[in-house]
């Protein structure tokens, strides 16, 4: 699986951890966190393609599966996509 | 109650071990998520928007006490204290670990239970009528037939890659209670003039982004004849179904291109080539598996309940829950007791370990340890002495359990949408809520009487929305949910898809819709309509001028 970003403003990069499952960022130290609040917010393209190859050789390491990139409002600091809110807001219950 | 036999127990056993294997190897890079995805999926486990999930099957929604609790037990030990009812009478965690997942289906083979065919393009777990063997209204009890399809479609090699999914419903009474019309196959036992049992067969049904009604195959299918039949079907769908396009590929839509007399015609064709003998299981062997459904011990009672009468003449809260939550029992003293899991509160159809257990509980306490879940994301139990419909009322009640809305607007059946699931376009169950919630009024939920509400939280149709009195779409534009409603669908024998009414609604929006076209419904019904034949009766137009009234 390919990381490359074809988004537009900030990036995050995002994945799940191949054992918990859960819902990851990836943070400035480049380490996962469960918090989106950690998540390294970039528009540096050479930055951003640090994090690809970082994402993609944690993928091989099986580390973490299904690495990407999502977009990030510059003003809110949240993800732009509906669905990528869900994944940091977890269940409304 | 059906027992695995040797052979199911060696099949299950095996296939721990190895998934356990499987799991290894994925975790030290043996396997690629590539190669490990069909894996585990074949082992009901997916990936979705927050975590792994697991589905664990429950073949046509059939349950012991030992089973639940078991469930219950998962739920604590290894997910977050709860599971999850689906539309398909399955049990679903929202929360197991990978490297947990073999432990759970160790745990899951102790108790006879599996997450086979609960993904994948398979025959998926059978589904039936969750009072099976205990209603007055059927011709005979659908779960051996069920239970022979569960045999039959079980790792059947030929049907392990079909171009698509493929669900089988079966029922026994004319009053449809599994929805048999919306399954790619959908069977109905029936008794014809001569007293003689056969299978009314039903193809090409199915909700998701084409709705289709499913059509007679066969009207009478002779009784020696159901597996092989079903197999010449699953061959001609294995043969032409298209597995080019992943939306064209389900029965429906071959069976709508090819005609439904030339996809019988190519039905007997190719049953012709088959050697039906072969494929055809032995009476002895129909009778072994009907033996374990020969029901429990009943008392012999009277009909009549003097405690249950007393109870329903003094205490309001019993009576209002006798009168929606039961249903008649065919043997004389009993009746069929359904939980519903839709308190306003909590997520439809999900239910906690503690209720799991003390269900387990009452199931032995009351009900022959039998236990049922239902595809409008309920529980049953099937076999309570009228006697003891008091003292069950209160257990319940202790347990959250009593909410007395089965078949009524807050009986909502809902997936999980957004807030759990990796295709949703939108959330279902704050929809669901706000909608129970402003019809939280007991005197005025009954006044509005039979209502099926239904929502989806994407074109997938899991939530059944296209067949809801009342059915809602959830989707999304520029970061932002909107629902789309249909009405007038019906998920009973008199299947319909809902009629598409026009621009989507804001959460808000929508709730404020549903109201008006309810008080409408209120005042004009007559005598004892339902909404929906209030509906069938004024028309789309009317009700449609009242949803938008806002706009
Ligand atoms: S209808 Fe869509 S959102 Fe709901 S459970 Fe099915 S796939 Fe998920």
């Amino acid at each position: 699986m390919s990381a490359k970003h074809k988004g537009k403003g900030p990036q995050a990069l995002t994945a799940n951890e191949l054992r918990e499952g859960f819902v990851v960022w990836l943070t400035k130290n480049f380490e996962w966190s469960l918090e989106f609040e950690h998540a390294l917010l970039t528009e540096d393209v050479d930055m951003i393609e640090k994090m690809r190859v970082f994402g993609e050789a944690q993928e091989n390491e099986n580390i973490v599966v299904g690495v990407y990139f999502i977009d990030v409002d510059p003003d809110s600091g949240k993800p732009v996509r509906y669905r990528e809110k869900f994944r940091v807001s977890g269940p409304t219950l | 109650m059906y027992r695995y036999d040797e052979f199911d127990h060696e099949v299950v056993q095996s296939r721990v071990k190895q998934f356990r294997n499987q799991v290894e190897r994925r975790l030290k890079g043996a396997l690629t998520e590539e190669q490990f995805r069909p894996l585990r999926l074949q082992n009901g486990l997916y990936l979705q928007l927050h975590a792994y999930m697991l589905r664990v099957a429950v073949p046509y929604g059939t349950l012991n006490s030992t089973q639940l609790r078991q469930l219950a037990m998962i739920a604590d030990k290894y997910d977050r204290g709860y599971g999850h009812i689906t539309t398909r009478q399955n049990m679903q965690f929202n929360w197991p670990e990978l490297t947990d997942v073999p432990d759970i289906l160790q745990d899951l083979a102790d108790v006879q239970m599996h997450c086979f065919q609960t993904s994948g393009n398979c025959i998926r777990n059978v589904t039936s009528d969750p009072y099976a063997g205990a209603i007055a209204d059927e011709v005979a009890d659908p779960r051996p037939t069920a239970e022979l399809l569960r045999q039959w479609s079980t790792m059947h090699p030929e049907f392990a890659f079909l171009p698509r999914k493929f669900k089988i419903a079966v029922v026994a009474s004319p009053n449809d209670r599994a929805v048999i019309r919306a399954h790619d196959i959908g069977i109905e036992i029936k008794k014809n003039a001569n007293g003689e049992i056969g299978y009314h067969i039903l193809v090409g049904g199915g909700l998701g982004r084409t709705p289709v009604i499913g059509q007679t195959l066969q009207p009478f299918l002779a009784r020696e004849g159901l597996l092989p039949y079903l197999e010449a079907v699953m061959r001609v769908y294995n043969r032409y179904g298209r597995r080019d396009n992943k939306y064209k590929a389900r029965i429906k839509i071959l069976v709508t291109e090819t005609g439904i007399d030339e996809f019988r015609a190519q039905v007997d064709a190719e049953y012709e080539t088959l050697t039906p003998s072969d494929i055809a299981v032995s009476q002895d062997e129909i009778d072994r598996i009907s033996s374990y459904f020969t029901g429990p011990n009943y008392e012999n009672l009277s009909d009549e309940s003097e405690a249950l009468k007393d109870q329903i003449k003094n205490d309001d809260d019993f009576s209002g829950w006798y009168e929606t939550n039961i249903m008649p029992h065919k043997t004389p003293g009993y009746a069929i007791v359904n939980i519903s899991l839709k308190p306003l509160d909590i997520a439809p159809g999900d239910i906690t370990s503690g209720q799991m257990r003390a269900v387990s509980d009452l199931a032995d306490q009351y009900s022959f340890g039998e236990i049922r879940t239902t595809h409008s994301q309920n529980i049953v139990l099937p076999h309570v002495k009228k006697d003891d419909l008091p003292a069950l009322y209160q257990a319940l009640k202790a347990e959250k359990l009593a909410v007395d809305n089965i078949g009524l607007i807050s009986d909502i059946i809902c997936c999980p949408g957004m807030d759990y699931c990796a295709l949703a376009t939108a959330r279902s169950i704050p929809v669901s809520q706000a909608i129970a919630e402003r019809f939280s009024d007991k005197t005025r939920e009954k006044a509005i009487g039979e209502m099926q509400i239904k929502i989806s939280g994407c074109i997938n149709a899991c939530g059944h929305h296209h067949v809801g009195h009342i059915g809602i779409l959830g989707l999304e534009k520029a970061g932002v949910e909107f629902y789309q409603v249909k009405l007038g669908g019906d998920s009973s024998e008199n299947t319909a898809v809902g009629d598409i009414t026009g621009p989507g609604f804001s959460q808000d929006e929508l709730v404020d819709g549903i109201e008006r076209m309810v008080d409408f419904y209120l005042n004009n019904k007559k005598d004892n309509e339902r909404f929906i034949d209030s509906y069938r009766r004024l028309g789309l137009g009317a009700f449609k001028e009242v949803l938008y009234a806002d706009r």
